[in-house]
């Protein structure tokens, strides 16, 4: 496909955050015609405003992706799920775009192939990726392997998109960060100081857009990323100001490290807090035979002396930690995502985006923020103007 | 007694979608007053689980046209633009009919099937199951005594992310569902909001529809009640959270009721420094929830065999119909920025039009 425009582009994860304003961009600036592929109405609010064109199907079931994908001659694939969705139902959609000759398939990866330590000359795409400890990138690094064998073994125009933290309205990330300084689950690791790797939704959707036609786009991969740098000390802080809250800053050799996980100990450490719970143990009392074990089991543990019986409990129940008195820092553990995300010391640049697709990031940072923090409001997930949140228990005056 | 010579009121559920698997199937079964003889849907597959969930004799039909000859009355748990085709049909031959909410899509569908009733005198009730909450009962009771003072301002919101969806997905088309979440979320508020104030006046309404059904949406509403004006807001989503609740304020405190809230509502004197949860006498004991489906059909059945009204009739039914009419009238877009203001600046990225 060169300059012409696409005839009906598929879309496929429509209902999801960037899907959804994908179709709002697609419909309100009339740039393209196009589908819905949709798994579930339930989900499909906000893209169901306007009259769309809806085709409903789950991409792991071959027939109703190749219904989904008749009569269009681009894709853009956004839908995400389990390892099933995320390779048989892209193996699908791929499938189908071949057999029926479509001339443009836009797939969105992520930076996360790089993993959590992405190396230090991914600042543009020819860094190779490699499979890391990071389940997500992996999925995604398969992905994009996928793409690429059918752009050279089919000669499908594929092109890869593989963008950062995606922020802005209705974003996950926005969202979780927001929650997550509320509830005191994140601080600024070491001063912040790394790139935080954004860009704004609308952003992304202007480099969607081009790699939709742009002939150069054709087998490449490119980074989609807003121009301006910005730290995670700034975006957190930015974020905090909106949740009216302070964020704690910490040194990264303060953090807590995960813990080690024994799978053995650790549910027969779960097991007994699982049975104590008076609703399962009712349930479960349904099956005779797991009512006849019970009762033997308690006789038998009655049966021990006290020593063997208290011995027992603590092994399985593990030490009872109690926060002392005055010892009340908070701590912040390693792993938890974005403080384990502030570890990635690279920022990667689109200025390949710029050179190929002519991409040119339309929303700065601050407007971006602007008018994040306008939906947020608008969502009650920060405090309207002179309206309680939702579930903030304050009556009005 | 009933034609056929049956003591019980032979019942049809015409419609098999999910409000049908989760409630009415489930009432009309454990009801003593009806005996299920029919069940239609256009989808074999879903007849056969239904049937086969519940252990159903050769009830079910494909065709509800079927049912016509078997049943005294139906439950129409269609669509909500086959309520009035369908539903004139049945009540054309005196088939009693409890119509799932809304009513009908528009103010004349509604007349339609009134007019069809009276002209038959076949029970017409509207499946407005809130108002079977003793809560519902227990709000009207309390405005109505001193002890809010004068009512100053109502504000009810209601929220989630998605949530219940129509196995057909009809509610995502204004087609087939007369409009979005004021319609799909809306219907239960608007019919107790009557209900609570009397005629409602709407002052005005923003949407987020594009052409589509609405996912959000603000109203704002003017009442007289005992003779002063009250005004209230109205907001719903189907793309967020929201606070989920009725609160009504007055000059000496606040009542608010949680959505969910069915047995009690919660009395915020005006010094603050307390919450009273208020229940009425005779309210269900906490854990015993009734099943609220199952009071609403027996309703219809009382008002079949004795011919007092059912608790929602159909011109009752009528007004939250009409009234969400008014709104879309008046309907004026949302203002949404973040959705707008960079629309020309990404129109450049598309290839020009040849």
């Amino acid at each position: 496909m060169s300059l012409e425009r696409a005839r009906r582009v598929l879309v496929t994860g429509a209902t999801g955050f960037i899907g959804g304003r994908l179709c709002e961009v697609l419909t309100l600036t009339g740039a393209f015609p196009f589908r819905a592929l949709v798994h579930s109405a339930a989900s499909a609010w906000r893209i169901a405003r306007f009259p769309l064109d809806f085709a409903v199907g789950d991409l792991c079931d071959r027939a109703a992706v190749d219904r989904a994908v008749r009569g269009c001659d681009a894709v853009v694939h956004l839908a995400w799920g389990d390892h099933a969705v995320m390779q048989r139902g892209l193996e699908n959609l791929l499938r189908a775009a071949v057999d029926q000759g479509v001339r443009r398939f836009v797939h969105i990866s992520s930076v996360a192939v790089y993993g959590n330590h992405p190396p230090a000359d991914s600042v543009s795409e020819a860094a190779p990726a490699r499979p890391t400890d990071m389940a997500y990138g992996n999925e995604k690094l398969e992905q994009e392997r996928r793409v690429l064998r059918h752009w050279k073994r089919h000669g499908l125009n594929a092109v890869i998109l593989r963008p950062p933290n995606v922020y802005g309205p209705y974003a996950p990330f926005t969202v979780n960060l927001i929650n997550k300084i509320r509830s005191r689950e994140v601080a600024i690791v070491d001063g912040g100081r790394n790139p935080c790797n954004l860009v704004y939704v609308d952003n992304l959707v202007e480099a969607i857009l081009l790699a939709l036609w742009k002939p150069e786009a054709v087998g490449e991969v490119f980074f989609v990323t807003d121009p301006a740098v910005v730290t995670w000390e700034q975006c957190i802080r930015d974020h905090a100001a909106l949740a009216g809250v302070e964020v704690a800053r910490v040194a990264a050799t303060a953090l807590v490290p995960p813990r080690q996980e024994h799978i053995l100990r650790d549910s027969l450490r779960a097991l007994p807090h699982v049975l104590a719970d008076r609703d399962l143990r009712h349930v479960l009392a349904r099956i005779p035979v797991v009512r006849r074990a019970e009762r033997l089991l308690y006789s038998w543990f009655q049966s021990l002396p006290e020593e063997t019986r208290q011995g027992i409990r603590l092994s399985l129940r593990g030490p009872q930690r109690v926060q002392r008195n005055g010892a009340g820092e908070r701590q912040f553990f390693s792993d938890e995502t974005l403080i384990a995300a502030q570890e990635r010391a690279v920022a990667h640049s689109s200025d390949k985006a710029r050179r190929l697709l002519g991409y040119t990031a339309p929303v700065s940072y601050d407007e971006a923020m602007r008018l994040t923090e306008q939906w947020l409001r608008h969502a009650g997930i920060i405090a309207r103007d002179g309206v309680p949140e939702p579930g903030a228990g304050r009556v009005p005056p | 007694m009933l034609p056929g010579g049956s003591a019980a009121v032979r019942l049809g559920i015409i419609g098999c979608g999910a409000i049908t698997g989760t409630a009415h199937l489930p009432a009309a079964l454990s009801s003593a007053d009806v005996e299920l003889t029919a069940l239609s849907d256009t989808n074999p597959a879903r007849l056969r689980y239904l049937q086969r969930q519940h252990g159903l004799g050769p009830i079910v039909c494909g065709d509800y046209r079927e049912a016509m000859r078997r049943v005294d009355a139906v439950i129409l748990a269609l669509p909500n633009h086959l309520h009035t085709p369908v539903g004139v049909e049945f009540l054309s031959r005196g088939i009693h009919v409890l119509s799932e909410k809304p009513l009908a899509t528009t103010r004349d569908e509604c007349e339609q099937l009134c007019h069809a009733a009276r002209s038959t005198r076949a029970v017409l009730a509207v499946g407005l199951v809130t108002r079977f909450f003793p809560s519902t009962e227990l709000t009207k009771r309390l405005i109505e005594c001193p002890l809010l003072g004068e009512l100053q301002s109502f504000d009810y919101e209601y929220g989630t992310a998605g949530g219940w969806a129509a196995l057909s997905g009809y509610t995502l088309a204004r087609s087939t569902s007369g409009g979005g979440v004021l319609v799909v979320s809306g219907s239960h508020f608007l019919d107790r909001m009557i209900y609570l104030f009397g005629d409602v006046e709407v002052i005005g309404h923003c949407d987020d529809s594009r052409g589509g059904v609405e996912a959000n949406s603000e109203t704002w509403f003017a009442a007289t009640v005992r003779g002063r004006s009250l005004q209230g807001r109205v907001r719903l989503s189907k793309t967020h959270q929201l606070g989920n609740r009725l609160r009504i304020v007055g000059e000496h405190g606040v009542l608010e009721v949680a959505e969910g809230q069915t047995r009690s509502v919660t009395h915020i004197p005006a010094d603050g420094a307390f919450r009273h949860e208020i229940t009425a006498l005779r309210a269900p004991p906490a854990g015993k929830e009734p099943n609220y489906f199952q009071l609403q059909l027996e309703d219809f059945v009382r008002a079949i065999l004795t011919g007092a009204p059912p608790m929602v009739d159909g011109e009752q039914g009528s007004k939250s119909v009409a009234l969400a009419e008014c709104c879309y009238r008046a309907a004026t877009p949302l203002h949404e920025p973040w959705s707008e203001a960079t629309l020309e600046r990404l129109s450049m990225a598309a290839p020009a039009r040849g």
